[in-house]
This record gives structure tokens, C-alpha cells and sequence, in this order.
């Protein structure tokens, strides 16, 4: 079992040590769950499409961090194939909002509502 | 004490404001501030790209998530805003059950990400010594298929077209969902 | 020890002359509140006058228990300089006989005390606390001293209330008989006699639950509390049972006479002898009871003992858990814990004293009284009831809205962490638990009892801002929440009582986790029942004092509580704040009375992998650290949640309750605990008895029908049986399986969007939880 690190400097060194991969992976964990809950929490359509954006951006910021050589230099580095990836994620983010924005907007135009509670077609 | 590391300020801040404005994002209900809040938090997010190292990314993200991307939501938002849809709350339970998985998915993804020692930062002294390099030529060269960065690695040429091919398609496909669907229906009365 | 006896004297002069004292019996109230402060005052006298002055308090390092003489009591041997092995020598302790009741064979049964800064520490936390109780009483009670005393919630048929005599001198008797045996069982110095009291309290309890005899409910829940009780008494005697035929004796030290040479050995001395470092150890007479009843051929003894092959530990560890039966049963842990919330009928005082601080308690103090009996395997079984209990008592806890049975279903949760800290080598640690919680639970009890007088009602829903009206219940409660919390600074040294022994026990259960990685469910279980403990108290006291009224009229009749209540309810809370610091020394008196032979870090015999670890481990910074953070947030979290929902009202808990209904309707029906019992237990022992009644009316002529009867319904049953059954329902089953199967997988799909993103989320964590878990059992630690 891995035990948490026992460091009681986390917290004081922040400010004079660079940070490292992990600190950029707890930003990126922060928003990807608040991303997930905003999905399954958010009544309005829009709101759940702005949630698969923050969902994306917290793995965005993750491949980010995977490459960047100020925060980890040894092999293991993705290096410039992290930012490749993440430009990749970002155009087909663009994508995906067009495509869901429409299909929202037609969920709208058929049920007269945004709310995706009303769209339980799928009920088995 | 030692001077103060700037980027790991400027770390500090960006990342705290791009995780208080998601944060924000989730717990309002008003569908117009989420959207102000989202947009907030994207460009604290490039901020944080920003600093580390990866300029064009960080351009990218602003111009492309936060310059088009959120447009396009937000006419999404003004399109669809009537009164009823633009305060929706959201019921009680699925905030507990929400909050009771995403707190646990939460602290498992921190946990991981601090039990591997080696993402725990380097020393000072050697981020200091890495030379500032541009990656806006690599970068283009990668997705022309030419690494010139680390020359055993494959270029990006494929994906690149196939990307492109992809945007086309979606933004046809996106044009005809999206279109209005009266003249059709006119057309079959 | 006078103050045992004081509160037998108040019993008999009560039980002789009670109608005669006072008007209504009023002096007898009177007479019992002496008799119990007496005793208070002598165990205090006995701990900082005869004790404290004799025995050093031991330095955290090592023992330095030197004896010293005192009265003509006989002395075991005091701690001495055992440095150049691990184990703890015997406490310093005082032991002997005051009257012997017989000899049967080698077992003698005697009257003894066996006193020791454990047995101190318990009479003097149950004098304080029953002294608190008995003032209050005086108040609560009052009532009952009007002549015809109206029972208003028990209606007869003729739909009036039910006029009775008061009892008021009753009800101070049984407290008195209640005091003298809980005062027994801390001071005795045997088994037998142990169990001789340990049966009085069950009957005092019995009567005290059962005052309101005319009420339905509190004379049921009288007999369950009796009848449960039994199962787990039932297997204290095998316990007993087991020890007797093995070890022969009941005595817990060793009996000296005037020259100080040991004339008689103790239970503990004879399983943890010096030669052996105080490490326990089967006796010969155990080795050899257990090859005689498994039929196996004596080995030679300890010297030959082979791996595969433990003489004597099958045998200790039914005695063990034979004793821990019984313990389960009085401290309401987990398959028997159904008799404590039941309980509740009982006048609050009662609910106060008996089934909070002190009796319930005496289950989790046997165990400690116990401890050098049992062998790591038997400590594990007791760590894992404790971890269960915690856990099922928290979450039903969550949903009750009588205030009492909010507070009687934390009560056996705390147990339950006294159990597994205990289990887990905390013997200190679940010690101190256990006297911090029954200050702050018996305060508590005492508050609710004055939110009762004040509203007449239990219902918590009924009743809501009552704050400006009784301001002294509300704040002291509110210091009982946040001291059964554990609230206190973290990482600092400063807080109320219960973060002391909730943190001692958290830490001991993170040590034991990193010594045993397949137990870490043992790490996990009581961290997330701080962070219940803390919702479920602090929804208690938003429902009750914060917020707005839901019943106005029962609001302008509320009023705050007379003096001689409100005054224990202060004290208790000074109580609950303070035993625990530092300053006090109570773990280093509790340290002191440590059991022989508990302190090393010890390995299982049947289990090899088990290790329990030294209790002084936990207390190091790099499990200090993490544990205390960790039960500093949880229950932050808990008391955020309450606040949200019940005070700030952002989630509506109707709302919560309709979207979680199947769980909601767990938890309200206790688990199905009283339904599972009632079908498995109650229905077939009704069964046979109605088999048997029967079978003894109507014998001859039911024979003769009944022998026509079966031919027919024989063949019926053939046919039916083969045919319809066999042939036509295995194609009918199998076809509604997959049928019923199918149903059960569509409601799966739902449809919602939302509750796939939700599946997916919960699905990840899962994943890596297996794997973590996969992890630590298939990688060799």
C-alpha cells in the first residue's frame, strides 16, 4: 500500500521551489471533477456541454504538464508530444461544441426545453 | 528563507483561480454566470500553460477555447435563454451523490498523482539552467511530419490531415443539425 | 472500598422503608443522593488520597510502578526493572478475598476484590457521573412524587390517561441497586464474581427500562434488553466454562499471604508467567484439556511447539471469544445490538447512567480487564465487531429522528470504536475513550432529557429553535457534540475531550494498518464513522435548537429546566471538556494500570501474518501526523454537511430523502436487523412453542387424523412435488430468472445522461479502489 508522503514542508516550500507534475496533475484534477460533476449534476444542456469543457481543459492542462521540461526532466518526459497532443485536444474540442451546440439546439427546438431530464428516450 | 520563486507564484495564482472559478462554474445555477465563470477559468488555464512552457498551446487555447469556442456557447446560452431555463436548479440529492463521487474520484486522483516521487518538482537550480526555448517552429514542424526536437520520435502529419478532414465534417455536419427546420416542414404540409 | 457498599445500604433502607420516607417517598431520593455522592467522594479520597500518593504515574518510557505498602491489603508483585526484555511486567494492583464462598474442586469461589488505577479510574468516573444523574433525577422525576401520577402516553381502553401511583422511591431504589453493582463488577476480583454482577446490572437495567411498566413499548423493550442480553451471557459461560476446566481458576491476580510469597496464581499470572516475558503463553493444564477433547495425544508442551501444530491456542481462543460474547451483549455491538436503541423507553436519567456511561461501558471494561486472556486471533474478531458496529450504528443514526434514539445509536457506535481500538491494541486508547465518552455522552443524555421535560415529546421534527428558550441545554449540548466529534485543533495538543481518545484510537487503527495491509478496511472504518458521528450529531442539534419552530405550540411551552438539572448538565460539561487534557494525566493513570504482557508488539500463533503493534508506536509523528489531519477533516466535513442541510437549508432533506429512498428506507428500518431476528429467531421459537402446545392438547385425536391427513396430502405431495415442481419449474424458473434478471438490468437504464456521467465517475473510483485493494493482498509486504 503506498502511504501519503510524510512531507510536512508540501505546503511551506511552494513559494521558493518550483512545482512539480503533481501540482499541475491537482489543477487538472480539480477541474476535471468539477467538469464530471458539472455533467452530472447541470439540468440545462449548456451546462453539461460546459462541463465536457472542463473536462477536457483538466486533461489538456495534464498533457501540458506531462511535456513540459520545467517540471520534469528526466526521460520519461512526453516533451514537445504533449503540446502536439493537447492542440489536437483543443481542435477537437472546438469540434465537439459545434456538433453538441447543435444538437442541442435542436433538442430545443423539438422538446421546446433544454432540460435533459426531459430527453429519457433511451429508458429501457 | 530563500527569495520567492516567481512561476511558482504565478503557478499558485493561476491555478487557484482557474480551480475557484470551476469550482464556481459547478456550484452556480444561473446558466449566463456559468458561462462568464467558464471563461475565466479557460484563460487561467492558458495562464497556467503559459508557465509551463508551452506559448503557442497557451495562444492557442486563448484564441481557439476562449475566443471561439465560448462564443459559440454563449450563443448557444442566448439562443436557448428563456426565463424558465436560465436559473435551473439542480435537486438536492444529486448534489449529495455528486459531491459524495466526485470527492472520492478527487482524492484518488490526488493521492496518485503525489505517490510518484519523481512528479514532486525538480530543484531550483536546475530549472534555472534549462535554456528558454521557442516551440512554436518544432511544434509546426512535428505536424508537418519532421521532428526537429527529438528525431527518433514520429511526426504528426496523418493525424494533422485527418483532423482537418475531421473539422470540415463536423462543421457540415454541425450547419445541417443546427439548420432550422421549418422550410422542411413546410415543404412536406 | 466503602463506597461500593454505601449505595447497597441506600438500596436495603429504601427497599425496607421507602413508602414511609417523606411525603411521597421523597426522602428516599434524598437518601440515595447522599449514599452515591458518599461514594464519589471515598473513590475520589481512594485515587488522589491512598493511590496517587503510593504510585508514581509512569513516565510514557517505561514502567516504574515501585510498589509501596499501604493498609493491610496483600499486593501482587508491582512493575519492576524488566528492561532487557520488551514486554510490560503486571500492573501494581491490589488482591484478595474477603469471603469464600465454596470450593469445588480445584476452583474456589470467592469474594474478592482486585484494585488497580483502572478499577480507581472507573469508580471514580461512575461515581461523578452518577452523582450528576441522581441530582438530575431529582428534578426529571419530580412528577412522580404527585399521588396519583398521570401517564400520558398510555391511554386505557376507556380513553383516559392512566392515573397510578407515583414511584419515585422505586425508581431511586433500583438506581441505588443499579450503583452498587456497577460498583461491584470494577472492583471484583474473580470471574464468577464478575458474572455474579454483571447479572445485576442486566436486572436493574431490566426494571429501570421496564418503570413505565403500564407503557407497551417499555415493557417489551424491557424483555428484549433481557433476552438479548441472555445469548450473550449464554456465551460468556462457555467462556467461563472453558477457562475453569483449563486453567482452574478465576482469580484475576495472584493471592500472597503475610510474607508476600504467592500462595495461589492468578489467571493472568499463569498465561503470561515472567519466565516467558510475559508473553502469552497456553498453560500445560489448557494443552492438555485441548488434546483430551480433540483426542489428539498431549505434545510435549511449549518447548516442541512446531509451527503447524499450536498446543492450547484453539482453546484460548474460544474462551476469548466465549468472554467477548458476553461483552457483546452488554455493549450492544453488533449482532446484539438491538436491545440498546429499544432501551431508550426507559426514564432519560436511566437512558443517562445505565445505557450510555456506565453499563454498557462494563462490556467494553471486561474486555480490558480481560485483555491478557485473549490472543491476537481473538483481538482481531473483537477489532472486526467493533468496525462493523461503528459502522451500521453511524449510518442508522443518520436517519432517526427520535432524539434519543439518535443519541442511543451513537452510543453504540462510540462502543464499537472502544471495541476496535481495543482489538487493535489500543488498550489506552479504547480505556480513555471510554471514560471521555461516558462524560460527554452522559451529558449528552442529561440534555435531551431536559429538551424532553421541556416539550414533552421525542420527536426531533416537532421540535427546532428551541435555543432562545432553553439557552443552558442548548450550549452545553452543543459542548457534547463537539467533544464526541473529537473537535480540537489539529496537530495541536489543545481540544476537547473526545479528540484526545478519538485521535488516540484513530492513530492506533492507522498503525495497525501499516503492520497489516489486508486489514486496511480497519484503517478506513473509522474515519468515515467520524465524519458520520459528526453529521448525525450535529443534524441533532440543528433539528432541535437551531432553526425555526415546527411546532409552535409545544414551542411557547417549552421552558428551560429547573436548577437541580441544570447544574449536573454544567458540570458534565466542564467534564467533557477537560478530562481529556493533558494536564489531568488520565491516559498516564490509565498507562499504570496497563495489563501484563500488552505493551510489546505481538504476532498471532493461528494467524502468522497478524500483528497487533505496540500501542506506543501510534503516537510517533509519521502516524500522528497524517491520522490526525485525516480525522480533523472528516469530521470537518460531516459538521459542513450538517450545516449545509439542516441550518443553512441550501439542500432541502426532503428532497435528499425522496432521491435516496431505497437507502433512506434502510437505514429507517435499522438495517432490517429487528425484521431479520424476528424471522430467524422469534417466528420459529414461536413456531415450536405452538408445535409443542399442540402436540400436548390434542395428541390422540390428532394422531389418528392426522395419519389419514399426511397419507393424503403424501400423495398430493408426490405428484405435485415431481410433476408440477421438479419437471414444469425448472423450465418455469429458469425462463422468469432471465426474465426477472432482465427487468432488474432495465432499470439500470435509465435514460438519464446524468446518471451515466454519475455511473462513470463512481465506476473509476471503484476500479482503482480494486486495484488498490488487489494491490496490497497480492504483493507480498
Amino acid at each position: 500500500m503506498i502511504n501519503l508522503p510524510a512531507n510536512p514542508m508540501l505546503f511551506a516550500n511552494l513559494l521558493t521551489e518550483p512545482v512539480g507534475v503533481a501540482h499541475y496533475v491537482t489543477v487538472g484534477a480539480v477541474l476535471f471533477v468539477c467538469g464530471a460533476l458539472c455533467m452530472a449534476t447541470k439540468r440545462n444542456a449548456l451546462g453539461v456541454l460546459m462541463g465536457i469543457e472542463l473536462v477536457l481543459n483538466g486533461a489538456n492542462l495534464n498533457f501540458i504538464a506531462f511535456g513540459s521540461p520545467y517540471l520534469r526532466s528526466d526521460a520519461h518526459n512526453l516533451g514537445l508530444d504533449g503540446q502536439l497532443m493537447a492542440l489536437f485536444v483543443i481542435v477537437l474540442a472546438a469540434a465537439e461544441a459545434a456538433v453538441a451546440l447543435a444538437i442541442a439546439l435542436n433538442f430545443y427546438n423539438n422538446h421546446d426545453s433544454i432540460d435533459v431530464d426531459r430527453a429519457a428516450q433511451l429508458r429501457g | 528563507m530563500d527569495a520567492i520563486y516567481w512561476p511558482s507564484f504565478f503557478f499558485l495564482l493561476f491555478g487557484g483561480l482557474a480551480c475557484a472559478f470551476a469550482v464556481a462554474v459547478l456550484l452556480s445555477s444561473n446558466i449566463v454566470r456559468m458561462a462568464f465563470y467558464l471563461v475565466l477559468s479557460l484563460a487561467a488555464t492558458a495562464g497556467l500553460m503559459f508557465l509551463a512552457g508551452a506559448e503557442f498551446v497557451g495562444a492557442m487555447q486563448l484564441m481557439i477555447y476562449v475566443g471561439g469556442t465560448l462564443v459559440l456557447l454563449i450563443f448557444g446560452v442566448m439562443l436557448t435563454s428563456q426565463e424558465r431555463f436560465v436559473e435551473m436548479h439542480t435537486w438536492a440529492g444529486d448534489w449529495v451523490k455528486g459531491f459524495l463521487a466526485g470527492g472520492a474520484l478527487l482524492f484518488v486522483l490526488i493521492y496518485a498523482a503525489f505517490s510518484i516521487p519523481a512528479w514532486r518538482g525538480i530543484e531550483r537550480a536546475t530549472v534555472e539552467a534549462i535554456p528558454a526555448q521557442k516551440s512554436v517552429t518544432p511544434i509546426a514542424m512535428g505536424l508537418l511530419g519532421a521532428r526537429t526536437d527529438a528525431p527518433d520520435r514520429s511526426g504528426y502529419l496523418l493525424p494533422f490531415e485527418i483532423v482537418s478532414v475531421h473539422l470540415l465534417v463536423v462543421l457540415v455536419g454541425a450547419a445541417y443539425l443546427a439548420r432550422a427546420k421549418r422550410s422542411r416542414e413546410s415543404k412536406i404540409v | 472500598m466503602t463506597a461500593w457498599l454505601v449505595p447497597l445500604a441506600s438500596f436495603v433502607l429504601i427497599v425496607l422503608f421507602g413508602k414511609f420516607m417523606g411525603p411521597h417517598g421523597k426522602g428516599a431520593g434524598y437518601l440515595s443522593v447522599l449514599a452515591i455522592v458518599t461514594s464519589a467522594i471515598l473513590s475520589l479520597i481512594a485515587l488522589f488520597g491512598v493511590w496517587l500518593p503510593n504510585h508514581e504515574l509512569p513516565t510514557p518510557t517505561h514502567h516504574t510502578g515501585e510498589p509501596a505498602s499501604a493498609g493491610g491489603d496483600t499486593k501482587t508483585s508491582a512493575g519492576g526493572e524488566h528492561a532487557e526484555h520488551p514486554n510490560n511486567a503486571p500492573p501494581s494492583a491490589y488482591f484478595g478475598n474477603w469471603y469464600s464462598l465454596g470450593e469445588f474442586g480445584k476452583l474456589k469461589l470467592t469474594i474478592g476484590y482486585y484494585i488497580d488505577s483502572l478499577t480507581l479510574g472507573m469508580f471514580c468516573m461512575v461515581g461523578i457521573i452518577a452523582s450528576c444523574v441522581h441530582f438530575y433525577a431529582l428534578g426529571y422525576m419530580h412528577d412522580e412524587l404527585h399521588e396519583p401520577f398521570v401517564d400520558h402516553e398510555v391511554t386505557l381502553t376507556s380513553g383516559e390517561h392512566l392515573h397510578r401511583k407515583g414511584r419515585f422511591y422505586r425508581f431511586f431504589q433500583y438506581l441505588s441497586l443499579f450503583c452498587f453493582s456497577m460498583f461491584g463488577i470494577v472492583i471484583s476480583g474473580n470471574l464468577a464474581m464478575v458474572f455474579v454482577f454483571w447479572e445485576l446490572v442486566g436486572i436493574c437495567s431490566y426494571f429501570l427500562i421496564g418503570f413505565y411498566i403500564e407503557r407497551h413499548s417499555a415493557s417489551t423493550a424491557a424483555n428484549k434488553a433481557f433476552i438479548v442480553n441472555r445469548v450473550g451471557d449464554f456465551g460468556m459461560l462457555i467462556g467461563m466454562m472453558a477457562l475453569w476446566s483449563s486453567v482452574g481458576t478465576f482469580a484475576f491476580g495472584d493471592l500472597k499471604n503475610k510474607e508476600g510469597d504467592v500462595v495461589e496464581v492468578g489467571l493472568f499470572s499463569q498465561l503470561r508467567t515472567e519466565e516467558n516475558h510475559y508473553h502469552l503463553a497456553p498453560t500445560q493444564e489448557i494443552i492438555a484439556e485441548e488434546s483430551r477433547m480433540t483426542g489428539e495425544p498431549a505434545s510435549a508442551g511449549g518447548a516442541t511447539e512446531s509451527p503447524t501444530n499450536k498446543p492450547g491456542q484453539w482453546l484460548l481462543l474460544i474462551a476469548g471469544v466465549g468472554i467477548f460474547c458476553g461483552c457483546v451483549g452488554k455493549s450492544a455491538q453488533f449482532p446484539l445490538h438491538v436491545w440498546l436503541p429499544d432501551a431508550m423507553e426507559g426514564p432519560t436519567p436511566v437512558s443517562a447512567l445505565v445505557h450510555s456511561a456506565t453499563m454498557v461501558a462494563a462490556g467494553v471494561y471486561l474486555v480490558g480487564r480481560f485483555y491478557p486472556v485473549f490472543t491476537p486471533e481473538t483481538l482481531l474478531v473483537i477489532a472486526y465487531i467493533g468496525c462493523i458496529t461503528l459502522l451500521i450504528a453511524a449510518t442508522i443514526a443518520i436517519t432517526a429522528t427520535d432524539i434519543k434514539r439518535v443519541l442511543a445509536y451513537s452510543t453504540v457506535s462510540q462502543l464499537g470504536y472502544m471495541m476496535l481500538s481495543l482489538g487493535l491494541g489500543g488498550w489506552v486508547a479504547g480505556m480513555f475513550h471510554l471514560i471521555t465518552h461516558a462524560f460527554f455522552k452522559g451529558l449528552l443524555f442529561l440534555c435531551s432529557g431536559s429538551v424532553i421535560h421541556a416539550v414533552h415529546t421525542n420527536d426531533m421534527t416537532q421540535m427546532g429553535g428551541l435555543r432562545k428558550k432553553m439557552p443552558i441545554t442548548a450550549y452545553t449540548m452543543l459542548v457534547g457534540c463537539l467533544a464526541i466529534i473529537g473537535a480540537g485543533i489539529p496537530l495541536s495538543n489543545f481540544g476537547l475531550s473526545g479528540y484526545y481518545s478519538k485521535d488516540a484510537i484513530i492513530e492506533q487503527a492507522w498503525s495497525f494498518a501499516n503492520a497489516n495491509p489486508q486489514h486496511q478496511i480497519l484503517k478506513w472504518a473509522p474515519i468515515a464513522g467520524a465524519m458520520i458521528t459528526a453529521f448525525y450529531m450535529f443534524r441533532l442539534w440543528y433539528l432541535t435548537f437551531a432553526g425555526k419552530p415546527r411546532d409552535q405550540h409545544r414551542f411557547d411551552h417549552a421552558h428551560e429546566s429547573p436548577r437541580v438539572m441544570t447544574t449536573p448538565l454544567i458540570v458534565l460539561a466542564i467534564f467533557a471538556v477537560a478530562i481529556g487534557w493533558p494536564i489531568f494525566h488520565v491516559t498516564d493513570l490509565l498507562e499504570q494500570g496497563r495489563p501484563v504482557g500488552t505493551q510489546a508488539t505481538t504476532h498471532g500463533e493461528l494467524l502468522t501474518a497478524l500483528v497487533i503493534p505496540d500501542e506506543h508506536l501510534s503516537h510517533e509523528p509519521a502516524i500522528k501526523t497524517p491520522a490526525g489531519i485525516a480525522a480533523f477533516c472528516t469530521a470537518a466535513a460531516g459538521l459542513l454537511l450538517a450545516t449545509v442541510i439542516y441550518l443553512w437549508r441550501m439542500l432541502n432533506p426532503d428532497e435528499l430523502k425522496q432521491s435516496f429512498k431505497p437507502v433512506h428506507a434502510f437505514l429507517w428500518n435499522k438495517w432490517y436487523f429487528d425484521e431479520l431476528y424476528h424471522y430467524l429467531f422469534v417466528l420459529p421459537t414461536k413456531g415450536i412453542a405452538s408445535i409443542a402446545s399442540w402436540f400436548d392438547r390434542g395428541i390422540i385425536d390428532s394422531i389418528l387424523h392426522g395419519s389419514a391427513a399426511i397419507c393424503r396430502t403424501g400423495s398430493k405431495v408426490v405428484d405435485s412435488l415431481f410433476d408440477q415442481t421438479m419437471v414444469d419449474g425448472t423450465v418455469d424458473t429458469f425462463a422468469s430468472g432471465t426474465w426477472n434478471f432482465g427487468l432488474w438490468l432495465r432499470r439500470l437504464q435509465t435514460g438519464s445522461l446524468r446518471q451515466y456521467v454519475m455511473f462513470i465517475v463512481v465506476g473509476t473510483v471503484l476500479l482503482f479502489v480494486m486495484i488498490t485493494f488487489a494491490q496490497s493482498y497480492l504483493t507480498p509486504s
